[in-house]
């Protein structure tokens, strides 16, 4: 009995345990998704309302079509709060779109023939290289951001997709050869043997054979290469300068920057923002979870 | 005849090209990685050599290990380098305990399990900046919602100011980084509870172990080379991180939240000081690679044990 007793208290305990941690981990977003259907007056309310009062999409109708919330039209001085450069969201993810599915293609494109070099042919200086492209993945972004603008600048490449898809690629690129190399390693030969044997050539071999037997892993280390260059915040900030090129994080940022930004209209771009990689984590939550996994435990 | 001889041909062009093939299939990636990594930092070694200071365009005279020691022997480094390392210390702590307990709850039968797998990436798939600025608004000190929230239950009776006080900002950005970073830890630790065969808890089991000595017996044990790998990796992050601080406090109030990689980005885009900047980011380069090192070490150590 008193097992019992102490076992169904133990699971209540990490049922409450679990409870907050959901708490702590969706919070954020459910909060930022809350405060973009308020409007600024009802946000600067203390306390604020934990769940909004008067809904409205006014603050995502300003986004896309530039019309005036009408919880700005009351006070004068709050509308002042109102940035222009909150519509920028909507061409800053397109930009990012564009970088993250070039760089994730570039990744696909150039890695895998890479890892299955590395994973199954012999050639001289294999080792080495293979360490060399591990190793510079390591090198702290810090240390060549700058000589990086510099460069482009001497190129007259900044503000350009180019310049971002290129960073992007070098920063991906180790860590999408690591993997698929590893993925490779793990696929029994047999098949390609056979194929092979029967005057294959190495590159048929992998593009009929292996190619359709790791499709689980492309799809992840697509996945990583296309949220990583989503994501990345520190030389896009450098190399670009306008809309034309400036990313999702880049305006965010930037908008945040403003000291006198609306914070409803905040919420907005973040919401906005998120939608691409959340949707991705969830969707593809198995690939991800799988593709992390074996990150740490494969050798 | 001539049948015999282009088939020959047509043999050594193929030997040839079995020959080139593996090479042509790195090359590309190759050429891509080394042109933006390694001249970048032979580069940037150049520059740290230089004095160059960004509102003096024209002179850039070589004055040696100067910004070395410029940078090395001013208060911000002393100051950066101990708030570094109290930050790296409370984050890698803060990750492993998150991380270890968040995995043994997705590893547990509880109904919530299910769930939290589905949410528990979320965190990780978002831009750091994005995850900073929800933090800073979340932590504002005049309409914050968690000020809102701790003054509606009465918990206090004023606004906290979380980033306005030196300790709090230092712990907000801890538990903003623990939320963006702890969830990936949380995975690694599931790989590795996975692998652990249940026979080994059911023996122990029979043996007479309870909770917690199969915790401490069986579980950490056989977690020990992931939990090296997650330390290495919070420690390498936890030096370079530089979005949260960026959007969250600024290295502020009062270079209470400076860490080595703000004092680089600071040194170059607020004194406008590219040669100490550059210097800088060399210096964390070297920290991270010492690092790396001794971890390569203790894995070696690790698999001679095993």
């Amino acid at each position: 009995m008193n097992k019992k007793v102490r076992r169904s208290l133990n699971t209540v305990l990490l049922n409450i345990l679990a409870i907050l941690l959901i708490v702590y981990i969706i919070g954020p977003f459910v909060w930022m998704a809350a405060a973009s259907i308020q409007g600024e007056n009802e946000l600067l309310k203390k306390p604020p309302n934990l769940i909004p009062e008067n809904p409205t999409l006014d603050n995502y109708n300003y986004v896309f079509t530039g019309k005036i919330p009408t919880a700005y039209e009351v006070k004068g001085q709050i509308r002042s709060r109102i940035s222009q450069e909150a519509r920028l969201i909507g061409p800053a993810v397109k930009n990012s779109f564009i970088v993250a599915i070039s760089v994730m293609t570039i990744n696909l494109f150039f890695g895998t023939p890479a890892a299955y070099a590395f994973a199954r042919l012999r050639f001289r200086f294999k080792n080495p290289s293979y360490s060399f492209i591990l190793a510079s993945r390591l090198m702290p972004a810090m240390a060549i951001a700058i000589p990086y603008y510099v460069i482009i600048r001497t190129f007259h490449l900044l503000d350009t997709y180019l310049s971002l898809i290129m960073v992007n690629s070098v920063i991906t690129l180790p860590f999408t050869i690591w993997f698929l190399t590893m993925y490779i390693s793990n696929i029994p030969r047999e098949m390609e043997d056979a194929g092979l044997v029967d005057g294959c050539t190495p590159f048929q071999a992998l593009t009929r054979i292996v190619v359709p037997m790791m499709a689980p892993g492309l799809v992840a280390a697509g996945a990583f290469a296309f949220m990583t260059s989503y994501n990345e915040f520190l030389f896009a900030r450098f190399l670009t300068q306008t809309i034309d090129t400036q990313t999702g994080p880049v305006i965010i940022a930037s908008i945040a920057g403003n000291p006198d930004v609306s914070y409803s209209l905040i919420s907005v771009c973040v919401t906005l923002g998120l939608i691409p990689p959340l949707i991705l984590a969830i969707s593809m939550r198995k690939w991800l979870t799988e593709g992390l996994s074996a990150s740490v435990t494969y050798h | 005849m001539g049948k015999a001889n282009d088939v020959q041909f047509e043999r050594a062009s193929a030997r040839i090209w079995d020959r080139l093939y593996p090479y042509l299939s790195i090359l590309p990636a190759f050429i891509i990685i080394a042109l933006f990594t390694v001249y970048p930092f032979v580069y940037a070694v150049r520059i740290s050599f230089f004095q160059n200071i960004l509102t003096k365009p024209r002179s850039h005279p070589f004055i040696g290990l100067q910004n070395y020691e410029e940078v090395i022997s001013s208060y911000y480094f002393r100051n950066a380098l101990s708030v570094t390392a109290l930050y790296a210390f409370a984050v890698v702590l803060g990750v492993l305990i998150f991380g270890l307990g968040v995995a043994m709850l997705l590893n547990s039968n509880i109904r919530l399990a299910n769930p939290l797998k589905i949410i528990i990436l979320l965190p990780w798939a978002i831009p750091t900046v994005v995850a900073g600025l929800m933090w800073k608004w979340i932590l504002n000190s005049d309409f914050g919602i968690l000020n809102g929230i701790l003054y509606s239950f009465g918990l206090i009776s004023s606004y906290i100011p979380f980033l306005a006080n030196p300790t709090l900002a230092k712990l907000s950005l801890v538990m903003a980084h623990i939320w963006k970073e702890g969830p990936l830890a949380a995975i690694f630790f599931l790989a590795g509870l996975q692998l652990i065969p249940k026979e080994l808890y059911e023996a122990a089991k029979i043996d007479g172990g309870g909770g917690w000595r199969l915790f401490r017996y069986i579980t950490l044990p056989l977690l020990r080379p992931i939990t090296l790998i997650v330390i290495v990796y919070e420690t390498m992050t936890a030096i370079l991180v530089f979005d949260l601080i960026y959007v969250m406090t600024g290295g502020g109030p009062a270079d209470s939240t400076a860490l080595l990689s703000w004092f680089a980005y600071a040194e170059i885009f607020k004194s406008l000081n590219l040669g100490h900047g550059v210097a800088l980011a060399i210096i964390i380069a070297l920290i991270t690679l010492v690092l790396i090192l001794m971890y390569l070490r203790l894995l070696k150590t690790e698999e001679i044990n095993t």
